[in-house]
């Protein structure tokens, strides 16, 4: 997992792992990268389709992009182009959800040239990636926080659930010149709790019965709950049955933390619902100003922020996060400044992310 | 010894008071109040109106300052002007007046210190083009120089257009050789019009200075100080471009390339260069690339921050009002030989070419001197020359004697970990029990080659301060030297004291280290371990028994509250993975790696198999949470104890003794429990209990002033003053950031280099010309690129043509660009936006008119302006600035489109549809045009159907009308047109003649130096045209639809008469009267022609006495005019004979006014 500057610009990595956070900080920074090895000892070695799908669809995001697969399937080389953005239609791989497709583009989005209308279709939410739902409420205020705000939305047109799929959203994104930088230290209280159970093609009264549940755990805790029940019908249901929850707890200072679960053969709601409570509970213990799920994010944008101190507090990095940095002082030679948010407390173990952003303004935007 | 004197006091009463209340009245008796007040309610609130609209027009837009206010760099004090106008005159004179010393020989920046905040770099700019365009867009301040007794000149002009265009710097404007005007009504006639100009040119009422002659070769010295007192004072906006990009103006550069390397390629090597100066602009990163205006794109090899080399004043000469005498000798001019006299801080230097110097054969030499001359020329450190000498201890060994450093470098390079932790001081409190045994191992590793290990604990720049090395010496300026890369390559000495004076540091440096040993100041359990160690050796009480009880309540605190990780370290400086970092695991010991390193000399070696992954890992966003971590959660005391969280539970600290003390929790309300808690916070106050109190106090106390006692504060601002708080705060927070993190190698990681500082960088594959073409009158500019500058792309301007350029610009001609640092030739394609349809190209620029052009070129973002050059040579005639604009888009792909039209010709034509031919050559360009429209010349549309089968590009088409067989049927489309990919640097810094640099010319200049004619295609010389008379066959209508027609459509055509009528035929006999009357009147007529025939003659006559006294006054008036412009010519010769005896160095003594 070395990662070395090599002569030039190129930028290697090893590994089928990050490939994600790779690629866009590789377009953000117009850096290209080399990744070897990928999957290089594996009974089916190379790219998954998933990951191939990934790419066309950067491809079809910016202009001018270079993508080089070789024949094994094993090394990638990708030149980046400028981010374009406009109107595009993407079919997903059914073996991950339409979260996996939209993380880098929500990262992309707002510096591309023209405001990002994606139309993605697929599966809307599985076990591995952010389901739709928390896109919707969490990732996307999650970007709010630096600016890009107007015009930000993502519309859940069909759901679908795997195996089959057959969901379909929309995500709309503008164009910002600079993102704000982030001064976000103080978690505050959790003030509300919302949620969203979903169903499709299974009997509407699931979506009750995971609300009941849920209530049964949070409601000791403040009165501010309301999980909708969200049933959708017919063609906009997708192929297969499912449903889920979701949770979002937002605090005074607006600080979202969220969770989720969702159904698995042989489960009754009432556990699925149980296990997203009992998540959102260890989520909010681990508190924070971010969620961590969406530490890169806020990382990134951190990173792509104007010349001044950007500051927030986390729990501690996750693995991904931890890579991530690393990945990040490769790309832009930015480094934070990671120390414990509370010096005089010992059981705390929140955070202090501090960096200086590198001042990225978007080159691709247009002016005429 | 202050005296008290009585306060006067104003007689109320008397002939005093009457006088003064008479006095008052009498001074009232001008201002009548009433009159300038406000005849009605709507006038004064139109009145109101207009002055908070006058406040608002005062406000400019809060910009970012990103120079930081403490200790900013030196502000760029450029001197432009034309040649001969007295531009080294004025800086010697600036020079003096804040030095007190005379320069002989002004090349390069001149940095002095000019006040208590505040330092100045004076940059001379030559008259060389490029040179300008560089000044322009670093210099903060700009005198430019006027020759009052000629005027502008062209040179004038440019420079302010390339301001114009680069962000325009402050400027004051500075009129010379007034002194030449003899007449004082031409002096102030002269003054008035430059200055009338001069105000268009930047604004009304820009600062013109006057300077009057010359006295001792210096401008008088009270209008140098006046002059000096402005720039002082003068303020500075930030410029958006400076403000985003780091830079640097080097005010020395040096060649450190190996000299054998140089040697070996004769001189033709890529060199390593270093380059000083202070960093402006933004905070310079690390990685960042960088351009050299004149050379290129480079990389940075390493940054390292040296000692101020012209310091401001510092805290004790800051009590005094006025700089202290010390302060005002000090010049930092590199480049330029101050007089051969170098004024120091605390010494004078005198370089008196001597015995020492080389190349000096005419003075006999010693046989010491001889041998100090010799040592200069060595090439190598002895060090190094043991490595590469073959002693072999017997004459049988196989392997000579070799130097290993492999573990010592090692050794040295955990040494810079320990240190940074210990100065880093965020661990210092945490327990380092497992850093424990890896400083244990680097003593065992470091003790026995000791005296190797020294190279790394003195930083080898600790003597570079930025000054030329061969004034170092005796140097004690404290440096705050730091090497980011650990220095791989030799360092050579430029001469042999730089050498002794290293190793003397060095022996200096280790008498201090081992002090440091003898006692320890105990700051971190590495650094007690280590200092036990080496106790142990020596005296009887081991130390580290002297502290084991702290030792052990650390261990304790550690094991009770989890380790707290130095996460930083972990991140970035360890080779863990990620799931490591969370597993606990620490940093691996050195001893490790050396064994893998053991184990690598080995021949074979077995494959790890760890890569292997047997499960599929997928990469997740959502990582799951085990079944424990969610088991717990039915546990009804845990979900209590995070109740604090949620706006309905008590506070922080409050919950987090609960946390603690699960008894407190369950009995809320009773007050026998809480009393107790009570009793215990009196009893041993929480210090965190009650820094919370205290907080808590005090922001109640800033809520309540903000009600009540400074209603300022609260108040809500405008816009203005609330974007400028936040512009400051965010300052502040920037400034406090990183502050604490003294460590400055750590803190450069994190935010790169502040602008301020002085640094050297360190530049690899510098082109050798740069370096053996070398001038110091040419500034030489270090600018950091953007990420986005760095690619190549097509970018979109929006441009104009300067309305002083002669000349049209064309598509596809070259252009030079100066856009952001870069100048550049490059090919642009211009084009107009054609009804938000398409992009059309356009062959020629319009007049007066702005266009877009594309080219492929160097990135750049959106809103950065430009000016373009057609050549940059100086004998170039008229205005060389050609165009003007601003940056629009960046893209990889270009949509600008020709129109292009294709005609073919119908060869059968049925009623509504027509085969086309010669359109296209072949079916298959046929099918790729199915569907388009298509037209004939009379306007009947069509469009193309299907190819045909028989003649090879035939269509068939249908059309809204027949179409005739004579019609031309054409196809408008639109031809998309790719600027070439051509992009050549102005590499003019490579040039040793550098005001004559030579880009891609143009097929015409090509031939016009070559002597080569045109060759003309003969298809596109003129012909006359000849074009044959059309006939038309008369229109023939059917006897049956003839028949069938109304009236009045029947065609009326009848056959001309033959046959002649009666009229025509008769014959005419006159009567006697009617002859006479005929007669007459041709009688008439006659003498009417004869009449008309002699007013003409007559008239012609005049006209002709009139052309000749035209030319009369014509050759008159010639003759004034070529008498005016003799004596034209006649001033000009003699400015110019002046200008050469300028060149040739006789000017300077001709002003000299005798």
């Amino acid at each position: 997992m070395a990662a070395t500057a090599q002569s030039g610009n190129l930028v290697k990595f090893s590994g089928h792992q990050h490939l994600r956070s790779r690629l866009v900080l590789s377009i953000l920074s117009g850096k290209p990268v080399r990744i070897d090895n990928i999957r290089s000892h594996d009974k089916n070695p190379g790219l998954r389709d998933y990951e191939i799908n990934l790419l066309r669809l950067l491809e079809k995001v910016t202009n001018g992009t270079v993508i080089e697969i070789s024949v094994t399937g094993t090394a990638i080389l990708l030149k980046p182009g400028v981010i374009s953005g406009g109107a595009i239609i993407h079919e997903c791989p059914l073996s991950r959800s339409v979260g996996y497709y939209l993380e880098p583009v929500i990262a992309l989005a707002p510096f591309s040239k023209r405001p990002v209308q994606l139309t993605i279709r697929g599966v809307t939410s599985d076990d591995y990636d952010l389901s739709v739902d928390l896109i919707r409420t969490v990732t996307l205020p999650h970007l709010q926080l630096f600016g890009v705000s107007d015009g930000l939305e993502l519309r859940i047109k069909k759901r679908g659930a795997p195996p089959e799929g057959g969901g379909e959203v929309q995500f709309l994104c503008p164009i910002v010149k600079q993102v704000k930088t982030l001064n976000f230290v103080d978690p505050g209280k959790i003030k509300r709790i919302r949620g969203i159970a979903h169903t499709v093609r299974v009997s509407p009264q699931f979506s009750n019965r995971m609300i009941e549940a849920s209530r049964s755990v949070l409601n000791r805790y403040i009165p501010d709950i309301y999980l909708y029940s969200d049933v959708y019908k017919g063609s906009e249901s997708g192929k297969s049955p499912g449903y889920a929850l979701s949770l979002l707890a937002e605090s005074t200072t607006g600080s979202i933390h969220c969770a989720e679960a969702t159904s698995q053969p042989g489960v009754a709601p009432e556990d699925i619902a149980l296990q997203a409570t009992r998540a959102l509970l260890a989520e909010l213990e681990r508190g924070g100003c971010v969620d961590r799920k969406h530490q890169s994010l806020v990382l990134l944008m951190m990173v792509l922020g104007s010349e001044d101190v950007g500051r927030c507090r986390m729990d501690e990095p996750t693995p991904r996060t931890i890579q991530f940095l690393r990945d990040v002082r490769v790309f832009f030679g930015t480094s934070f400044k990671v120390v414990p948010a509370d010096s005089n407390d010992a059981s705390c173990h929140h955070l202090l992310y501090s960096c200086y952003g590198t001042g990225y303004v978007n080159a691709n935007r247009t002016i005429a | 010894m202050d005296v008290q004197h009585k306060q006067h006091r104003a007689s109320r009463a008397g002939s005093k008071a009457e006088k003064k209340k008479g006095k008052g009245k009498e001074r009232q008796k001008g201002f009548t109040e009433k009159a300038f007040a406000p005849k009605s309610g709507r006038r004064a609130d139109r009145q109101g109106r207009r002055k908070v609209e006058l406040d608002q027009t005062r406000l400019h837009v809060p910009l970012v300052n990103r120079t930081p206010e403490d200790e900013p760099p030196p502000v760029i004090v450029a001197i432009v002007g034309p040649p001969g106008v007295g531009k080294t005159t004025l800086l010697k004179s600036l020079v003096r007046r804040y030095t007190k010393q005379t320069l002989t020989d002004a090349k390069g920046p001149i940095t002095v210190v000019s006040g208590k905040k505040r330092r100045l770099t004076f940059i001379e700019c030559n008259s060389d083009l490029n040179s300008m365009i560089d000044i322009g867009k670093i210099a903060d301040l700009v005198l430019l120089m006027i020759d009052g007794s000629f005027g502008f000149e062209m040179e004038t002009f440019e420079f302010l257009n390339i301001l114009q265009a680069h962000g325009f710097s402050k400027v004051i404007g500075v009129l010379t050789h007034l002194d030449l005007l003899k007449k004082a009504s031409t002096v102030r006639s002269a003054k008035k019009a430059l200055k009338k100009r001069f105000w268009t040119e930047i604004y009304q009422g820009a600062k013109l200075f006057y300077l009057s002659g010359v006295l001792n070769g210096r401008y008088p010295d009270t209008e140098v100080l006046n002059l000096s007192r402005f720039i002082s004072v003068m303020k500075f906006r930030p410029l958006i471009f400076r403000n985003t990009h780091p830079y640097l103006l080097a005010d020395r550069v040096e060649d450190i390339t190996p000299r054998e390397q140089i040697r070996l390629s004769q001189g033709t090597c890529d060199r390593t260069v270093t380059m000083y100066g202070y960093l402006r602009g933004t905070n310079l990163r690390l990685g960042t690339k960088i351009h050299v205006p004149g050379v290129g794109d480079l990389d940075i090899k390493t940054v390292e921050i040296l000692g101020d080399p012209c310091p401001l004043p510092d805290v004790d000469s800051e009590k005094r009002r006025k700089l202290s005498e010390k302060q005002k000798l000090l010049v930092h001019a590199p480049m330029s030989d101050v007089g051969g006299v170098m004024y120091d801080k605390d010494a004078v230097w005198v370089n008196v070419p001597g015995s020492f110097t080389r190349g000096n054969v005419d003075v006999l030499q010693g046989e010491g001197e001889q041998m100090v001359m010799d040592l200069q020329d060595a090439d190598i450190t002895l060090d190094d020359a043991v490595s590469r000498s073959q002693i072999r201890l017997f004459g049988s060994s196989l392997k000579s004697l070799e130097v290993r450093q492999t573990a010592n470098e090692e050794s040295g390079m955990n040494h810079n970990h320990e240190d940074d932790d210990m100065e880093n001081g965020m661990c210092s409190d945490a327990s380092q029990s497992d850093s424990e045994e890896e400083s244990e191992s680097e003593i065992g590793s470091s003790d026995d080659d000791e005296d190797d290990e020294i190279p790394f604990t003195s930083s080898s720049n600790l003597k570079n301060t930025g000054r030329l090395s061969r004034r170092v010496h005796t140097r004690t300026l404290p440096s705050t030297s730091m090497s980011l890369k650990q220095q791989e390559g030799i360092k050579y000495a430029d001469s042999d004291s730089d050498l002794g004076e290293k190793n003397d540091e060095d022996e200096e440096r280790r008498v201090r280290f081992a002090e440091e040993d003898e006692d320890v100041d105990i700051r971190s359990d590495a650094d007690v371990s280590e200092g036990g160690e080496e106790n142990t050796e020596e005296e009887d009480t081991p130390k580290w028994k002297t502290n084991l009880v702290a030792k052990a309540q650390v261990a304790l605190a550690s094991s009770q509250q989890g380790k707290r990780k130095d996460w930083i370290r972990l991140i970035y400086n360890s080779e863990l993975t990620p799931e490591q970092i969370l597993n606990g695991q620490t940093i691996p010991t050195v001893v490790g790696e050396e064994q893998r390193v053991d184990e690598d000399d080995d021949f074979f070696t077995i494959k790890k198999s760890s890569e292997v992954v047997l499960g599929e890992e997928i990469e997740a966003t959502k990582e799951g949470w085990s079944k424990d971590e969610l088991s717990k959660w039915e546990d009804e005391e845990i979900l209590e104890s995070i109740r604090h969280l949620f706006i309905t539970g008590r506070d922080i600290e409050n919950g987090h003794q609960t946390a603690n003390d699960e008894a407190t929790i369950d009995e809320e309300g009773d007050s026998n429990h809480s009393g107790d808690e009570e009793d215990n916070s009196l009893q041993d106050p929480d210090p965190a209990r009650i820094a919370s109190l205290s907080a808590k106090k005090e922001a109640l106390k800033r809520k309540f002033d903000e009600q009540y006692d400074d209603p300022s504060a609260a108040i809500t601002t405008d816009f203005y003053t609330q974007a400028k708080d936040a512009i400051s705060h965010q300052l502040s927070l920037n400034h406090a950031e990183f502050a604490s993190i003294a460590d400055s190698t750590a803190r450069a990681l994190v935010e790169g280099f502040r602008p301020g500082q002085y640094v050297r960088i360190e530049i690899g594959n510098m082109p050798c010309e740069f370096i053996q073409n070398f001038d110091a009158q040419y500034p030489v500019i270090v600018g950091g690129l953007l990420a986005a500058e760095e690619r190549m792309s097509y970018v979109q301007v929006r441009i104009k043509r300067h309305r002083w350029f002669a000349k049209t610009l064309k598509t596809n001609d070259p252009l030079i660009f100066s856009l952001g640092w870069r100048r550049f030739q490059t090919i642009p394609i211009y084009s107009l936006d054609d009804h938000s349809i398409r992009m059309r190209m356009l062959k020629y620029t319009p007049e007066h008119m702005h266009c877009y052009a594309t080219f492929y070129g160097p990135a750049s973002l959106p809103n950065t302006g430009f000016c373009t050059f057609n050549s940059l040579k100086g004998e170039t005639p008229g205005f060389r600035v050609s165009a003007t604009g601003v940056v629009l888009d960046i893209d990889r792909s270009v949509k600008i489109v020709k129109k292009l039209k294709l005609t073919g010709v119908p060869f059968k034509i049925f009623k509504n549809t027509a085969f086309i031919k010669d359109m296209f050559s072949s079916a298959l360009e046929v099918a790729k045009f199915e569907g388009a429209n298509i037209r004939t010349v009379s306007g009947i549309r069509g469009q193309v159907k299907k190819a045909l089968s028989k003649p090879d590009g035939a269509f068939r088409a249908t059309f809204e009308d027949k179409v005739l067989m004579s019609d031309i049927v054409f196809l408008r489309a639109w031809y998309s047109v790719i600027p070439r990919k051509f992009y050549n640097p102005v590499t003019s810094l490579l040039l040793s003649d550098k005001a004559h640099w030579q880009g891609m010319r143009l097929t015409g200049e090509v031939r016009r130096a070559e002597g080569l004619k045109t060759p003309t295609n003969v298809n596109s010389v003129y012909k006359k045209i000849e074009r044959p008379q059309r006939r038309f066959n008369p229109l023939v209508i059917p006897k049956k639809l003839q028949a069938a027609l109304p009236y009045a459509s029947k065609p009326k055509l009848m056959k001309p008469q033959r046959s002649q009528t009666y009229l025509q035929r008769r014959a005419v006999v006159m009567e006697p009267e009617e002859k006479k009357a005929v007669a007459l009147l041709q009688q008439m007529r006659a003498l009417r022609k004869d009449q008309v025939a002699k007013r003409m003659e007559k008239k012609a006559e005049k006209r002709k006495e009139k052309e000749k006294k035209r030319e009369r006054e014509q050759k008159r008036k010639g003759d004034k005019e070529k008498e005016r412009k003799k004596e034209a010519m006649r001033v000009i010769g003699q400015k110019n004979k002046r200008e050469q005896e300028a060149e040739e160095g006789k000017g300077w003594s001709k002003r000299q006014k005798t």
